[in-house]
């Protein structure tokens, strides 16, 4: 026996968030190609920005999927998203500055036969199941993509594959090895991602399920990832880029999270210190 | 959970046009791959899909009960299905990864049976536990006696509970859901790995000892993403919680069989693509 | 012969690390009340029974200690670049790792409790003070074993993997491990406390969990403290024995038969533990007898 899931009619419909969140990505990921135009990598932090509005939308259509009823936890969800999307994330780094579309596209095709798989073949007969998993498998590789720019500046497969690793204190050679790719810190951002995108539902889970609460909490979820993300981007990209991206990244989890508190506190049946477990009548 | 809407329960019914449609789009991913790249291509394709279909008939084998187990109220382990299936067959890939060097079939047995031995002390532990430490003996809900041992099963069940622990059968489950977890695991590794090791000096013209960090990282991180989603796939297929081979439920692998292989068709192309474009 | 000698020594070592990574593990998760008994934590109020249990609904423990342990790592590998001593680099890795757990335990309970509004379940700010610090204490010694293992792994022994694979897949497997191990143990033996001993709960309680306990209302350091005498000692041995048989078996007899020993090896221990598991469980019907007389066939 779990939690009771009942659905909450009112907020913003998904179908706004889902564009809003596919454009803000798209639009986010291309604006960190600034960094190939002007040859620096002050530009990596908005592969973090992408990271968040992906999220926001992945969040909002776990929310859609699980409630109903799909019989396993929540978290699967998330994996089933990221495992996809990974794949489709890595083919598309081969084709320069169209990754993001290819991403979306093959993330799409990916998506879209794993959900035809899971409703007819595995008879889940969910109405909501394709359309979902095709959405998730998007946002998977975008929001790896995104995490691929934050830590290397780039999304392109070079860029993703190569680094140098320092000898003798000040001796530069390129190096596989201390990559996002080589160093496979791309495990720690698929599990960072596939965490981040189930939390906020699995936390907000209950009969006072509140939309903007949850959104809030992916908003946090996102800066949080992007905080640990931007430090280890200090190996790879320069000191100064990296220290943009952990600022940027630290201003906008305390904002998240104390509005997250606020919205808690708002919705909580009560705010208490040191008290009691309250009187129930027959308990 | 309750469902919010009607929906009709997952039953285990097989859909014959979902899974001729299946049959065919493995045939059309089999294809592309024998275009795009025969020999090397191909053969490397056919590994990852029998690696996803052993993973994922493999996941049917491991006893999972869900948040019911934790309170002794069914059997099986208190964990989830895909996440459990998950630590068995990584650790089964860890030691299969070791032994990549000592060629395919090694590698692959050595990936089974590290993932069996995962699997075997894990299931010998939660006996341990409910036995040593709750005072409980094992016993199963579905069946009257154990299939291997011929154990009376319903005396042994506390009252108002489904079973709880494992008995003996779902415990051989275990080990059997590990190996093949295991096994396929490291299936998928070895095969990306030896077509990555051939392809990418000439992609990234480089050296192969320089290259094979990238074709490592690329086929664990490729090995486990598959891995993840058969074993979604099959949490999927029997609905979050079985007891073991001895369940009804297992009786649905079939669709999971149809619905791995062309999971894993298509994603071991897409990797296959990575390196033939 | 020295490379078996050094290599039987990390494996020790390993071993023993990993033995305190699962017991750490298992305390944290029943601190924090976290997996498959954390439903019945939910379920409480919906049932009328208002708790001051935390209530951290971060996944489960497989793919959460995968993060935290893949986190630990790929900070630490990134530390390492940066030509950071190797311990510091770990501990500073850990360190940030066991931040994120934390903020992601306090936004579990105050999302999962405010959703409980409807109930009367209110948010106890103390228990979020008090537990999550003791939690974070105890993840941060489960991801510091664990990323120390995989360093070892790494760096000692020569595996492949880099250092961040390493810790996602170790990190997930103490999940599992933990989790298989632990799990029942907290939740029918301490959280269902006041059902009656050696037998499951029925289904009737459910959500009936303990919220009055030995010195006034019960908080999950109260469960922790049980739950380590028993449980986490266990999921510790569980862990260990994982981590060690396979180190052991690998690199001991890696070299004989040019790969076979090892696989012999290992297929020898899987029979041994089935036995020992066939003896527990032929133990028990013996010992503890059946809880009905045998169902007698019906006369022909």
């Amino acid at each position: 026996m779990t939690v009771k899931v009942e659905v909450i009619e009112g907020g913003i419909p998904h179908t706004k968030i889902m564009v809003a969140g596919l454009v803000c990505t798209i639009v986010c990921l291309y604006l960190s190609y600034l960094n190939v135009a002007t040859s620096t990598e002050m530009f990596s932090f908005f592969g973090g920005l992408a990271v968040i509005s992906a999220l926001i939308w992945g969040s909002h259509t776990i929310k859609v999927l699980c409630s109903y009823g799909i019989g396993t936890g929540v978290p699967s969800a998330g994996m089933i998203a990221f495992g996809s999307g990974v794949i489709a994330m890595l083919l598309a780094t081969k084709f320069g500055i169209a990754a993001p579309i290819v991403a979306l596209v093959l993330a799409a095709v990916i998506g879209f036969i794993l959900g035809y798989l899971s409703n007819n073949v595995l008879n889940m007969k969910i109405p909501v199941m394709i359309q979902a998993l095709t959405e998730l498998a998007v946002v998977g590789a975008l929001t790896l993509m995104g995490f691929a720019v934050l830590i290397t500046g780039s999304f392109t497969f070079a860029g993703l594959t190569s680094g140098s690793v320092t000898v003798f204190g000040s001796l530069a050679m390129p190096s596989y090895q201390a990559s996002f790719i080589g160093g496979a810190l791309i495990a720690v951002a698929f599990l960072l991602g596939a965490i981040a995108i189930q939390h906020p539902f699995n936390a907000c889970l209950g009969p006072g399920w509140k939309q903007d609460r949850m959104l809030m909490l992916t908003a946090e979820c996102g800066f949080l990832s992007m905080i640990v993300a931007a430090i280890m981007s200090f190996a790879l990209i320069s000191a100064g880029s990296a220290l943009i991206s952990l600022i940027i990244a630290l201003i906008g989890w305390l904002y998240t999270y104390c509005q997250y508190i606020g919205l808690s506190k708002r919705d909580a049946a009560a705010w208490l210190d040191t008290k009691p477990i309250p009187e129930m009548e027959g308990h | 959970m309750t469902a919010v809407a009607a929906k009709p329960a997952a039953g285990s019914a097989m859909n014959p046009t979902a899974m001729v449609v299946g049959v065919i789009l493995l045939i059309i991913l089999l294809a592309i791959a024998y275009v795009v790249s025969p020999g090397l291509g191909l053969m490397a394709l056919i590994g990852v899909i029998i690696g996803g279909v052993l993973i994922g008939f493999g996941v049917h084998f491991v006893p999972v009960g869900g948040a019911p187990a934790a309170m002794g109220q069914a059997p099986g382990i208190a964990t989830g299905v895909a996440m459990l299936a998950a630590g068995a067959g990584l650790a089964g890939l860890f030691g299969g990864a070791w032994a990549a060097s000592q060629g395919l079939v090694i590698a692959v047995i050595t990936g089974a049976v590290g993932g069996g031995m995962m699997m075997a002390i894990t299931c010998m532990m939660v006996n341990f536990v409910y036995v040593f430490g709750m005072g409980i003996p094992a016993a199963s809900g579905k069946v009257a006696k154990d299939p291997i041992t011929g154990d009376t099963q319903p005396e042994y069940k506390s009252q108002g509970t489904e079973g709880h622990g494992l008995p003996f059968v779902s415990f051989v489950g275990g080990v059997v859901g590990g190996v093949l977890g295991g096994a396929g695991g490291t299936l998928i590794y070895i095969e990306l790995l030896n077509l990555y090791k051939a392809t990418l000096p000439t992609i990234l013209s480089a050296s192969a000892t320089q290259v094979l960090p990238i074709a490592i990282s690329t086929a664990g991180i490729f090995a486990i993403g598959m891995f993840l989603v058969n074993a979604v796939l099959t949490a999927y297929n029997i609905t979050g919680t079985i007891e073991g081979p001895h369940d009804p439920k297992f009786k649905r692998w079939p669709r999971a069989i149809v619905a791995s292989a062309v999971a894993s068709a298509l994603c071991g192309l897409v990797a296959i693509l990575i390196v033939t474009i | 012969m020295e490379q078996i000698v050094f290599g039987i020594g990390i494996t020790a070592l390993a071993g023993a690390l990993a033995t305190v990574a699962g017991s750490a593990e298992d305390t944290e998760s029943n601190i924090g009340s976290q997996g498959d008994p954390n439903s019945q934590v939910q379920l409480a109020p919906q049932m009328g029974f208002v708790h001051r249990i935390f209530n951290k609904a971060v996944a489960g423990e497989p793919p959460a200690y995968g993060l935290w342990c893949a986190l630990g790592a790929g900070l630490a590998w990134a530390f390492l670049s940066m030509q950071v001593n190797a311990v510091l680099a770990i501990v500073l890795g850990s360190l940030l790792a066991v931040f994120v757990q934390g903020v992601y335990a306090t936004t579990a309970y105050l999302g999962r409790t405010a959703s409980l509004s409807k109930f009367g379940q209110p948010v106890y700010v103390d228990i979020l003070k008090s537990m999550t610090t003791v939690a974070m204490a105890h993840a941060f010694v489960a991801v510091f074993s664990t990323v120390t293992i995989c360093y070892l792994i790494n760096v000692a022994l020569g595996h492949p993997f880099p250092l961040p694979l390493l810790g996602f897949i170790w990190g997930i497997t103490l999940g599992a491990a933990g989790s298989a191990t632990g799990n029942p143990y907290y939740g029918k033996e301490r959280q269902y406390q006041n059902q009656k001993f050696g037998a499951g709960v029925p289904i009737s309680a459910s959500g009936n969990i303990v919220r009055y306990a030995e010195a006034g209302e019960r908080n999950s350091l109260d469960n922790g403290f049980f739950t380590a005498k028993f449980g986490g000692p266990a999921a510790g041995l569980c862990f260990g024995l994982i981590v060690f048989l396979e180190l052991w078996r690998t690199v001991v007899f890696e070299q004989i038969g040019a790969g076979w020993g090892a696989i012999i090896v290992g297929i020898l221990i899987i029979l041994i533990f089935t036995i020992v598991d066939r003896y527990i469980e032929v133990w028990a019907r013996k010992n503890y007898g059946p809880y009905l007389a045998p169902v007698k066939e019906a006369a022909p």
